[in-house]
């Protein structure tokens, strides 16, 4: 069962993070054509060889539904398969494994995976206020009749740091908690930052002492352990081996996936601290015939500190209720001993929406293609990536390897 | 409290849960097929998939499974509470629910303590809210008849040092850093909102307006004019603790910096600090520059920065 690993990730595109205030605000059409064409530059291929879309729906600026279609035409692509992922931060790893398991059954050849996350233009009736309003109640719902509209909303559970806040205090209770060693992944990441030109957070050193007296927003959470939301935006291809042998870079089989998700608000979650990834990096290395020991690189999920945490120790990385030692033991840089969220993780590249989890993919691409500059580990063949969304609501994994 | 926090607004589903917390009742639907107790109401049985579910009493004791405090408020509304003591509670018949603990110092609360619920009428039409509370604690429930009865009390008024306007120094020994401690809390509701906008004429919607403000506005709901929390100033009594003597005329010369960083929504309750900026000797008496901060109670973000010019002549 599963992928035979020939399809591979050939090209990659993303917007450096920006600001939201100073970036450019472009159409969210005119942002897939333009990654589109910058991952396929990368590629080395031609728009003809594009025969497969992935996009987001959720969020997509110029339409609510109907987006592939509108995007093939805008882009004056035809395609044999078409499809819109709304998995949050989960995104990315689940519109990767979608294209390749398209390619193995010959739906089409190559696909361009795409995530526009820059601000569109605001027309001349449109009212800047939209903006605020979304923005109220993040991701939830305030349909009538949306369960969390009426049994979350009026109590103030909202947005995503409360919820992190209390898995993190739950695995607290139950296995204990140790500060300095979650202020180490930060700290870790952001020495991986220093590494990359691209990042956000490129040369500004930062030190467990600053995140531990950074503000703290909800307990035990420090403004330090949150990501900072940014504009950006990235594109992947991912191809068949016959186009795959016409690309210029050494591609990235995706050899193994999972995906798991049972609950929105991690309230009805079995075990809180038992989070989805469990079952989808199982799957995901039973596919691959791999073993987390067997990983050059992890390219983990980080909105939160807490969310790399549980899924070190849920993917298999650490032992359960041991990832707080392990993190201590473990040199988390791209010069140690596991050398994770090499570019910076989001929370020293930034957060570009959903297309945030696309730059854990392309960062796993770009070491497998031996082209992560300063940064390059000295082996690189096979990376594990994980995607997380909402409140570790919907996860999923990736196993990569290099061709 | 403020009268923009999101308000559950019952189903046909979910009727039989609000109108037991409105009786000090907690209802939950437990499966007549496999006895699964279920949370959030569904028309199944979220286990079985059964269709054979029944409404059920329930003591709504249970366990604290986790909760967090937060530091930054999760919407601008909850401002007032803060804390807030977010909590997940995990009752007796094994359900979680989302929900807000009252009646609890911070330190008293532990994840795993036992815990009984609160029907807390959050509105004078009835609607009540589901929170939870220690065992051994009693929470008295709101009062709707007299808002600001329901605002903090005065602090004990602090005892005023005088000085004279000539003494240079100690007028300057004034500037400071620091801020005075709290004012007394008054409630800015839709009625004086009201009232501000017939008298100055800014009668826009998003403050006049609440069902727009509230399904257009970025707000959830109608917020006061800036202005309006800038002249209501004058009903906080900040314990400056000095009082200046000895002048002939005292004018208020107009503001140096004026600022509304946030919004105060209807109904929020707000109180202010001051601190003395500078004080400088003018050609035509001794200025002194008192940065004024008004915020909504709870909210770090000031809704009002007033560095107010006063002229000792």
């Amino acid at each position: 069962m599963g992928l035979k690993g020939n399809a591979a990730i050939v090209g990659a595109a993303q917007y450096r993070p920006e600001k939201y205030t100073t970036a450019p605000r472009m159409f969210h059409l005119e942002q897939v054509a333009d990654l589109a064409a910058q991952a396929l530059a990368d590629a080395g291929l031609k728009a003809t060889d594009i025969d497969g879309l992935v996009i987001n729906g959720p969020q997509f600026h110029e339409a609510s539904v109907f987006v592939p279609a509108m995007a093939a035409e805008y882009l004056g692509l035809s395609v044999n398969f078409a499809e819109v992922v709304d998995l949050g931060g989960c995104t990315s790893v689940g519109m990767v494994w979608r294209a390749a398991a398209a390619i193995e059954l010959g739906l089409c050849q190559a696909v361009l995976c795409v995530l526009p996350a820059r601000m569109a233009p605001f027309g001349p009736d449109e009212d800047p206020s939209w903006m605020a309003r979304a923005m109220r109640f993040g991701g939830h719902s305030t349909a009538f009749g949306a369960p969390e509209a009426e049994f979350d909303l009026p109590y103030g559970h909202m947005g995503q740091n409360t919820g992190y806040a209390m898995i993190a205090q739950r695995y607290a209770a139950q296995y204990g908690y140790d500060p300095l060693a979650m202020a180490k992944i930060a700290v870790d990441q952001r020495t991986n930052a220093l590494a990359n030109p691209d990042a956000m957070f490129f040369g500004k050193p930062l030190t467990a002492d600053e995140v531990l007296a950074s503000k703290m927003v909800a307990d035990p959470l420090h403004v330090l352990e949150i990501v900072m939301p940014v504009a950006g935006g990235a594109a992947v291809i991912v191809a068949s081996p016959e186009v795959a042998a016409k690309a210029r870079n050494r591609g990235a089989r995706i050899t193994g996936f999972g995906e798991h998700l049972a609950f929105k608000s991690p309230t009805y979650a079995a075990d809180m601290t038992r989070t989805p990834i469990g079952p989808a990096a199982a799957r995901a290395f039973a596919m691959a015939g791999l073993k987390p020991a067997d990983m050059d690189a992890a390219q983990i999920y980080d909105c939160y500190t807490i969310t790399v945490l549980l899924t070190l120790e849920d993917a298999g990385f650490a032992p359960k209720g041991e990832g707080m030692r392990w993190v201590r033991e473990h040199d988390l840089t791209w010069r140690g001993d596991f050398p994770m969220n090499t570019h910076g993780g989001q929370l020293s590249f930034g957060q570009s929406g959903s297309a945030g989890g696309m730059s854990q993919v392309i960062e796993a691409f770009t070491q497998i293609a031996g082209k992560a500059g300063d940064r390059q580990l000295k082996r690189c063949d096979t990376v594990f990536v994980s995607g997380t969304g909402g409140v570790m609501s919907e996860q999923g994994a990736l196993i990569l390897q290099g061709a | 409290m403020s009268t923009n926090k999101p308000m559950p607004v019952p189903t046909e589903i979910s009727a039989p849960f609000w109108d037991g917390l409105k009786a000090g009742r907690l209802n939950l639907q437990r499966c007549n097929s496999c006895g699964h107790w279920i949370f959030f109401p569904r028309r199944h049985c979220d286990k079985c998939w059964s269709h054979d579910v029944e409404w059920r009493e329930v003591a709504g004791t249970g366990t604290l499974y986790t909760y967090t405090l937060t530091r930054i408020p999760t919407l601008p509304d909850f401002a007032d509470e803060m804390p807030q003591k977010m909590a997940v509670v995990e009752l007796d018949e094994g359900v979680r629910i989302n929900t807000t603990l009252v009646g609890l110092d911070e330190d008293e609360i532990r994840v795993g303590m036992r815990v009984k619920p609160v029907f807390d009428k959050v509105k004078p039409d009835g609607t009540t809210l589901l929170r939870f509370t220690g065992l051994d604690k009693t929470v008295a429930p709101r009062r709707f008849d007299d808002p600001e009865a329901a605002a903090a009390p005065e602090e004990a008024a602090v005892p005023l040092r005088q000085i004279p306007v000539g003494d240079e120094a100690a007028l300057q020994a004034l500037v400071s850093d620091e801020f005075t401690s709290w004012s007394n809390q008054i409630v800015v509701d839709q009625a004086l909102i009201d009232e501000f906008a017939r008298l100055s004429g800014d009668d826009y919607w998003i403050h006049t307006d609440p069902e727009k403000a509230r399904k257009q506005g970025p707000f959830g709901g109608t917020i006061a004019h800036g202005a309006l929390v800038q002249v209501l100033q004058s009903r906080l009594k900040i314990p400056l603790g000095f009082e200046v003597i000895g002048f002939s005329n005292m004018v208020n010369y107009g503001s140096d910096r004026l600022r509304f960083p946030s919004p105060v929504p209807a109904g929020a309750r707000i109180h202010a600090r001051a601190r003395v900026k500078r004080v400088e000797k003018v050609r035509s008496g001794t200025q002194l520059t008192l940065e004024v901060n008004i915020h909504v109670v709870g909210a770090e973000r000031p809704s009002v920065i007033n560095d107010l010019v006063i002229l000792y002549m």
